[in-house]
C-alpha cells in the first residue's frame, strides 16, 4: 500500500507518494531529483549515502522515508547557500581532499555533523567518526587534513 | 637547474573539484532519461555448468517488463579488451563458466518488477565438474573450461635473454623460493553502471558508462553487436573510480545497448556491490617460484621465474597483464641473464583482470621478499642491495628498455634515510621493524590498435581555451593535469581551460585509463596542439614584435621575445589581431602522439623498448606488530619517487596516498575468499579494506628527474606506487618479529601462528 | 538492493506495538533498522509487517538514580556511551558501545536492537541470488545447516558488541506485552539456539535495559577484536568486570557461540582468588570449554580460539594495572 509522506529537505517541503519499502536514498534520488547523495553499497557499510537528519549523520540506504518525516534532512545539495561554497567544501577543494568525487558528498556530511558538534575537533576524534566513510582513492590523508583545516578559516566565509 | 614554470608544477585544485564536492557531479546512475527502463542481470549459481534450458515466458509475461533476452539471442560474436585474447560473450552462450556468469536480462519500468521478473526465468543447468586450484586446472584431465584451450592454459609466455645457467654456477649464492598473491579487489565506490539510448531512425546508440575505455569500449561495442563504430557513440561521464576493474566491456554496456535498441527507449543498468564483487574483475591470484643468483656481494648475475596466474573464468586482459608481469622484472634491478616462463591458466572463478599494478604487484612481492631472503642469507643490508644492483639512465639495458631518466638509486638511499634505516633495521625492540621495496612502472602499454592519443585545442577570441582530448578521467586528475600543460604551453592562466573528454562523438581517440599512460601520451598530445597553436599566434604576431616566430615566447598571458619580457603583446591583444587578420576563430591546433615503443608479445621474440619512459621509486614502511593479537599496524610509509616531473604536486600525492592504502589492503587486509568458486566476502563489511584508522603517517619525496620523452618532462605517476608497499610491509614485519611471510595477505592468524613456532623452536 | 514488500505501521505506544506484533506472528519491529534492513534487503528476513518504534522517544534515555542505572531500548548507542556515568562509572558498556560498527551505526543504532541482533553466518548473510548456490539453510526458512552439515540445526554467531559487556555489569531487561512489563536477567533472553535466538513471547518487546548498582563499584573493560577498528563486527569480544570490594570477578564472551554468554567455569575458578598468575594460566582452559565454536564466518576456529583466551587475559592485566 503506497503511502503519501511529507519530508523537508534543505529547507524545501515535498510531498511524495512512496511505498514503504523505498529507503530515504531512494526517494532522495528516484522521486527528489538530488543527485548527489550516492549509492556505494546500499547496506549500510560504507557512508557513501549519508545525509543530515536533525543534524546528525545518518546512512540513508537503511533509513525508510516513511521514517524520515518530520525531520530536518539536509543533503549534499543543502550545504552551498547561492552558489558559495561551504567552508568545509572550499577546503575539500583547496586541499585536494577528493579524486573520483564518489564518496565526497557523503564524506563532506559527515563532516559538517562532526564539525556542527565539535567545531575545533582532534584529529583522532575526527579519524574516529569518520571511519565509516570508505574511500578508495585518497588514501584518506587528504581528506582528514581537509577537515581539520576549516576550524582556521575565517568566520565571514561562515 | 630547477625549471620553473607558471603552471606545471603547482598544486592546483581539481578542474572539476566543485561539482563533486557540491554534489552536482554527473556519474552514470546520476543519468536519467524520460521513459527510461531499468534492466537487471540473471547470473549463474553454479562454477561450470551447461545451460541446457531457459524459459522466460513467466518473466515476459510479467506486467512492466519490456524485454528479456538470453545468450541464445546475440550474435556469435566474442570480445575481449585485448582483441588476440577475445573468449567472453555479454550473455552466456551454451554453459557457464563461473558462479556469477550472466545467463540472460531483463528490463522493466522499475527496478523492482525488473528483480520480481529474474526470479520468474527458469533455467535448467547441467551441473559439470569444476576447477578451483590454478595448479590442478593446468593438469590434464582437468575439467576443460574453455573448447578448444589445452590444459586451460589460454596464455604460455616465454622470455629469455644471456644464460641463467651459466649466471647461476658463478652465483656464490642460489636461491629458490616460492611465493603467493591473492585474488584483491579493486572495490570502487562507484558501482559498474551504463545507460543506452538509441535512435531508431537514424540508427545511432548513445551509451554512457563509467568506463576507463570509452573507445575500445566503442569498437567492443560496435563488433558485438554488429552495428559499424561510426553509429556507436561512448561517453563517459564523471566515473567513481577504477583501478583496471572498468577495463573492459561488461554485461551492462551490451544488454543496456541490446535493450534500447529493441524497444527504442532509454536503458540504464547498474550493478549491485555484490556483482562488482564477484562479476567483475580482480587482481590476478600468482603463484610465482624466484629462482636467483646472486655474487657474494649481493649483485644479481641472473634470475629464474616460474609463474601461475590464476586467470578465473575468462581472459580479460590476460597476454598484457603477463607480459607486464614478466617484463617488469628488468626494472628497476639489472638482470643481466633471465629466464621467465608464465602461464595464465583458466579456473572456475571470478575473472581476473587489470588490477592498479596490472601483473606487476605480484611479480615485485615476489622479487622484493627474496632481495631480503637473500640479502639475510649473504649477511647484507637489504638497502644497500637495492642500491648495489640499481639499473642507471642511460645504460644499455639487457631486455632492450630504453631509459632515459632514472632515480632509482638515489630513491633508494632517499627513502632509507627518511625512515631511519640505519638507526631502525635490526635494532629495534621486538614488535618494531622497517622494511622496504623497489619499483618501476611503464607510462603506458601499447595494446594493439588504439595506441595513439589525439588532443585538439581550441582557443576563442576572448581567450578562453577548449581542449579536446580522449582521455578518460577516472578521478586521477588527468583532465586537470592535460589543462596544466596546456596552459603552460600557451603560456596562460590555468582557470582560461576546459576540457571536454572521453567522447567518441567528440573527442579525439585516446587508447584510456589503464598501464598510466594519460599523462604521457595524452599530456603530449594535448602539448604538441597547444604549441601548434601557438605557432599559429607567433607567426600572425611576430611582424608585431618585429621578430621571428622562432624566438617568441608566451608567458604569463604576455608574447614576447625570449629575454625581453617588457616589450610584450598581451595574449588576448594577439588573439584580437588574429582575428582581424581574418584568420578564423577559434584557433586550431590539432596533434597526436604515440609512444615509439613495441607491442608487448613483440617483445617476447625481440629485444625492444617496452614503454616511452619509466617511473622509479623505493617505499620503506615502519610496521608495529602486536604479538598479542597478531595485528599489524603500519605507522610509517615513506615513498622516495621519481616520476620526472609531478606535473601536480597535490594530485601525484594523492595518487601515492591512495597506492599506499590499496597496498597496505594487499599486504594485510584484503583477500577474496572463495570456497567451492563461490566468493564468501563479496560486501564492503565482509572484504574490509583499510579505514580512516588503519592508516599510517605517509611522506613523499619527489626525485625530479626531468624525462624528455614526457610532456615537462613527467613520467607516469600512481601505478608504480602500488607496488612496493605490499612487500616493504612484509619486509618490515620480517625485521619486527623475524619471521619470514612469503604469502599475501599477512592475517593476524598467519601471525600467531607463525610466532606460536617460533616459540616451539626455542 | 532493494527491500521487499512491506506493510508499515508506527505506533504510538509500546502497547499499540505489542498487539500488532500478537495479531500478525510475521510482523517484526523496527528500531535502527542498521540490522533489520540490511537481512530484509537479503531476503533472509521478510516480515509482512515492519512497527517502526521511531515514535516512541520516551523509550530514549538513560536514567540514574541512587546508583541504579535505566536505559531505554531505544537511545541510541551514542547517547550511551556519552553519558557521563556511563563513561565513567561503566567503562565497558561505554567502550562496547563506542565499538559497534561506524559512527554512523552509533548514531542510528539503538541498545535494544543491538542486543536483540540476529546470529550471523557466511551462508546466511548473503543475497538471495548468492544463497541461491545451495539449498536454503536451515535459519533462512530451509532445512539445512551448510556450517554443520546436519539438517534442523543452526549453527550460527551471535556477534553484538554491547551484550557482554551488559553481562558482566549484571545487566537485566525489561520486556514488555500485552500482559504488561517483567525484568529478567538479560542472560535469560538468549535462547543459544541460531534460528531463533532470542527466547521472547508473542507480543513482547524490550523496552528497558537496567544495570544494578553494584556494576559501578568494580573496573570494568570491553575488548573487541576484529580485521579493522571500525564498521566490522567482533571476530571476538570480551567483557570483564572485577569487583573493587570483594575478590569477584565476571567474564563475558561474543561472536563464539550462538549467544553471547558468561565463562562461569572461568569465574568460579576467580571467586576469591587475587588477579594475577595463577587466574591468568587458568583463562585458556576454562574459557575453551564454556563455548561452542562453530565456522560460522571465515575467521578460523583456531584464530577465536586463541583471541578469546588472550583477550580476556588483556583486560585481567588492564584491571591488575588500574587496582
Amino acid at each position: 500500500m503506497k503511502h503519501v509522506i511529507t519530508l523537508k529537505v534543505n529547507g524545501d517541503i515535498h510531498e511524495v507518494l512512496i511505498s514503504p519499502n523505498q529507503t530515504l536514498l531512494e526517494v532522495l534520488r528516484d522521486k527528489l531529483g538530488l543527485m548527489g547523495t550516492k549509492r556505494g553499497c546500499d547496506l549500510g557499510a560504507c557512508g557513501a549515502c549519508t545525509v543530515l537528519i536533525d543534524g546528525e549523520a545518518y546512512l540513508s540506504c537503511i533509513l525508510l522515508a516513511m521514517d524520515a518525516t518530520e525531520k530536518e534532512i539536509v543533503t549534499i545539495e543543502g550545504l552551498s547557500e547561492s552558489g558559495e561554497l561551504h567552508p568545509l567544501q572550499q577546503s575539500f577543494v583547496e586541499i585536494g581532499g577528493l579524486q573520483c568525487g564518489f564518496c565526497t558528498p557523503g564524506i563532506v556530511m559527515t563532516a559538517k555533523a562532526i564539525l556542527d558538534e565539535e567545531p575545533s575537533p582532534t584529529e583522532e576524534s575526527v579519524k574516529r567518526k569518520m571511519a565509516g566513510n570508505l574511500c578508495r582513492c585518497t588514501g584518506y590523508k587528504k581528506v582528514i587534513e581537509a577537515v581539520m583545516s576549516v576550524p582556521g578559516r575565517k568566520e565571514g566565509q561562515r | 637547474m630547477k625549471k620553473e614554470f607558471n603552471v606545471v608544477g603547482h598544486r592546483l585544485p581539481m578542474i572539476d573539484a566543485a561539482p563533486k564536492v557540491t554534489g552536482s557531479a554527473q556519474f552514470t546512475d546520476d543519468l536519467v532519461f524520460p521513459g527510461m527502463l531499468h534492466g537487471k542481470l540473471l547470473r549463474s549459481p553454479f562454477p561450470h555448468a551447461k545451460i541446457l534450458n531457459v524459459d522466460v515466458s513467466k518473466a515476459l509475461r510479467l506486467p512492466g517488463v519490456k524485454g528479456v533476452v538470453t545468450g541464445a539471442e546475440i550474435p556469435d560474436r566474442q570480445y575481449g579488451i585485448v582483441p588476440k585474447a577475445r573468449d567472453e560473450y555479454a550473455l552466456a552462450k551454451g554453459k557457464v563458466r563461473y558462479i556469477g556468469d550472466e545467463v540472460a536480462a531483463v528490463c522493466a519500468i522499475d527496478q523492482e518488477i525488473a528483480e520480481e521478473a529474474l526470479d520468474l526465468i527458469e533455467v535448467d543447468y547441467e551441473e559439470l565438474p569444476a576447477v578451483f586450484d590454478v595448479r590442478e586446472s593446468i593438469k590434464e584431465g582437468a575439467p576443460v573450461i574453455h573448447e578448444g584451450v589445452a590444459n586451460n592454459t589460454s596464455f604460455a609466455i616465454k622470455k629469455e635473454f644471456g644464460d641463467v645457467e651459466k649466471a647461476f654456477a658463478e652465483s656464490a649464492l642460489v636461491s629458490e623460493d616460492s611465493f603467493y598473491s591473492q585474488p584483491v579487489n579493486h572495490a570502487p565506490m562507484e558501482p559498474h553502471a551504463a545507460v543506452a539510448q538509441y535512435d531508431p531512425l537514424r540508427g545511432q546508440l548513445v551509451l554512457w558508462s563509467s568506463t576507463q575505455i570509452p573507445f575500445f569500449l566503442r569498437r567492443n561495442l560496435a563488433a558485438t553487436l554488429q552495428i559499424p563504430e561510426s553509429k556507436v557513440r561512448v561517453i563517459k561521464p564523471k566515473v567513481g573510480g577504477g583501478f583496471g576493474q572498468k577495463i573492459d566491456m561488461f554485461a551492462k554496456d551490451f544488454c543496456a545497448a541490446w535493450f534500447a535498441m529493441k524497444t527504442g527507449r532509454p536503458v540504464k543498468f547498474v550493478y549491485d556491490r555484490d556483482e562488482v564483487f564477484i562479476a567483475t574483475r580482480q587482481r590476478h591470484p600468482m603463484y610465482l617460484t624466484v629462482k636467483t643468483g646472486m655474487s657474494k656481494d649481493g649483485k644479481i648475475l641472473g634470475q629464474q621465474f616460474l609463474s601461475y596466474a590464476d586467470g578465473g573464468a575468462y581472459n580479460s586482459t590476460a597476454p598484457t597483464m603477463m607480459a607486464l608481469s614478466c617484463f617488469f622484472l628488468m626494472v628497476p634491478y639489472h638482470v643481466p641473464n633471465l629466464l621467465y616462463e608464465g602461464y595464465h591458466v583458466y579456473t572456475n572463478k571470478p575473472v581476473g583482470g587489470a588490477m592498479r599494478g596490472h601483473g606487476i604487484p605480484q611479480a615485485r612481492f615476489a622479487v622484493e621478499r627474496q632481495l631480503d631472503l637473500m640479502a639475510d642469507r649473504l649477511n647484507l643490508d637489504p638497502a644497500e642491495v637495492r642500491f648495489k644492483n640499481s639499473i642507471k639512465a642511460g645504460e644499455p639495458h639487457p631486455g632492450g628498455f630504453v631509459i632515459n631518466t632514472c632515480g632509482f638509486g638515489e630513491s633508494v638511499n632517499l627513502a632509507a634515510e627518511a625512515i631511519g634505516w640505519k638507526e631502525k633495521r635490526g635494532k629495534l625492540p621486538f614488535g618494531r621493524g622497517v622494511g622496504m621495496g623497489g619499483a618501476s612502472f611503464p607510462s603506458g602499454v601499447t595494446n594493439m590498435s588504439h595506441i595513439s592519443s589525439g588532443a585538439v585545442v581550441q582557443v576563442g577570441q576572448d581567450g578562453g581555451v577548449n581542449v579536446l582530448t580522449g582521455a578518460a578521467d577516472i578521478g586521477q586528475g588527468a583532465e586537470t593535469v592535460i589543462a596544466q600543460i596546456v596552459a603552460e604551453e600557451l603560456g596562460v592562466p590555468f582557470e582560461q581551460i576546459r576540457v571536454t573528454a572521453a567522447d567518441t562523438g567528440t573527442t579525439p581517440l585516446d587508447p584510456g585509463t589503464f598501464g598510466s599512460g594519460v599523462t604521457v601520451r595524452a599530456g603530449n598530445a594535448a602539448r604538441i596542439a597547444a604549441a601548434s597553436v601557438r605557432t599559429k599566434i607567433f607567426e600572425c604576431i611576430a611582424d608585431e614584435l618585429e621578430a621571428n616566430p622562432e624566438d617568441l615566447v608566451a608567458k604569463d598571458g604576455k608574447i614576447f621575445v625570449t629575454g625581453s619580457p617588457d616589450i610584450n603583446v598581451p595574449f588576448s591583444k594577439a588573439l584580437k589581431i588574429y582575428q582581424y587578420r581574418d584568420l578564423p576563430m577559434p584557433l586550431v591546433g590539432r596533434a597526436s602522439w604515440m609512444a615509439d615503443t613495441k607491442e608487448p608479445t613483440t617483445l617476447f621474440n625481440e629485444p625492444g623498448n617496452f614503454s616511452p619512459n619509466y617511473s622509479f621509486m623505493t617505499q620503506a614502511a615502519e610496521v608495529e606488530v602486536d604479538t598479542n593479537t597478531g595485528k599489524v599496524k603500519v605507522l610509517k610509509m615513506v615513498t622516495a619517487h621519481d616520476c620526472g616531473r609531478p606535473i601536480n604536486p597535490m594530485l601525484v600525492e594523492g595518487q601515492l596516498e591512495g597506492s599506499i592504502a590499496g597496498g597496505m589492503g594487499q599486504a594485510l587486509y584484503e583477500d577474496v575468499i572463495v570456497e567451492k568458486g563461490q566468493v564468501m566476502n563479496p560486501s564492503f563489511l565482509d572484504y574490509g579494506f583499510p579505514t580512516t584508522l588503519e592508516m599510517p603517517e605517509m611522506g613523499l619525496i619527489d626525485i625530479e628527474t626531468d624525462d624528455p620523452v614526457g610532456p615537462f618532462g613527467a613520467k607516469e605517476a600512481g601505478e608504480g606506487t602500488q607496488l612496493s608497499p605490499a612487500p616493504a610491509i612484509v619486509n618490515a614485519i620480517y625485521d619486527a618479529i623475524g619471521v619470514n611471510f612469503n604469502e599475501l595477505p599477512v592475517t593476524p592468524e598467519k601471525i600467531l601462528k607463525a610466532l606460536e613456532e617460533k616459540k616451539k623452536q626455542k | 538492493m532493494r527491500l521487499p514488500k512491506f506493510d508499515y505501521r508506527r505506533p504510538e505506544s509500546i502497547q499499540e506495538a505489542s498487539i500488532i506484533l500478537l495479531d500478525d506472528p510475521s510482523a517484526r519491529v523496527l528500531s535502527g533498522g542498521t540490522d533489520l534492513l540490511v537481512n530484509m534487503k537479503y531476503k533472509v528476513e521478510t516480515p509482512s509487517t515492519i512497527v517502526s518504534l521511531k515514535s516512541l522517544s520516551e523509550l530514549n534515555y538513560v536514567r540514574q538514580a541512587n546508583g541504579v542505572l535505566r536505559i531505554g531500548a531505544l537511545t541510541p548507542l551514542k547517547i550511551v556511551y556519552n553519558d557521563t556515568f556511563v563513561a565513567q562509572k561503566l567503562p565497558a558498556l561505554a567502550i562496547a558501545a563506542a565499538s559497534v560498527g561506524s559512527y554512523h551505526h552509533q548514531i542510528m543504532g539503538t541498545i535494544g536492537g543491538n542486543l536483540c541482533q540476529q546470529t550471523r553466518c557466511k551462508y546466511f548473510n548473503q543475497s538471495k541470488w548468492w544463497r541461491s548456490s545451495r539449498e536454503t539453510c536451515f535459519k533462512a526458512g530451509g532445512d539445512m545447516c551448510h556450517v554443520a552439515k546436519k539438517e534442523h540445526v543452526c549453527y550460527s554467531t551471535y556477534c553484538g558488541d554491547v551484550a557482554p559487556a551488559l553481562l558482566v555489569l549484571n545487566a537485566e531487561v525489561v520486556l514488555t506485552g500485552k500482559g504488561g512489563s517483567k525484568q529478567v536477567p538479560l542472560e535469560s533472553i538468549f535462547s543459544g539456539e541460531g534460528k531463533t535466538p532470542l527466547k521472547l513471547e508473542p507480543g513482547e518487546i524490550l523496552t528497558e535495559i537496567f544495570i544494578p548498582e553494584q556494576a559501578a563499584d568494580g573496573f570494568s573493560t570491553y575488548k573487541k577484536f576484529a580485521n579493522r577498528e571500525s564498521i566490522d563486527f567482533p571476530i571476538v569480544g570480551a567483557a570483564f568486570w572485577t569487583s573493587r570490594t570483594s575478590l569477584e570477578s565476571r567474564v563475558a564472551l561474543t561472536a563464539v557461540d550462538r549467544k553471547p554468554l558468561r565463562a562461569r567455569q572461568l569465574e568460579d575458578f576467580m571467586k576469591g582468588k587475587r588477579l594475577g598468575d595463577e587466574v591468568i594460566e587458568a583463562v585458556d582452559g576454562l574459557v575453551a570449554k564454556e563455548t561452542r565454536l562453530m565456522m560460522s564466518s571465515t575467521d578460523s576456529i583456531s584464530l577465536k580460539r586463541q583471541l578469546m583466551g588472550r583477550l580476556v587475559k588483556a583486560a585481567i592485566r588492564e584491571a591488575m594495572g588500574g587496582i
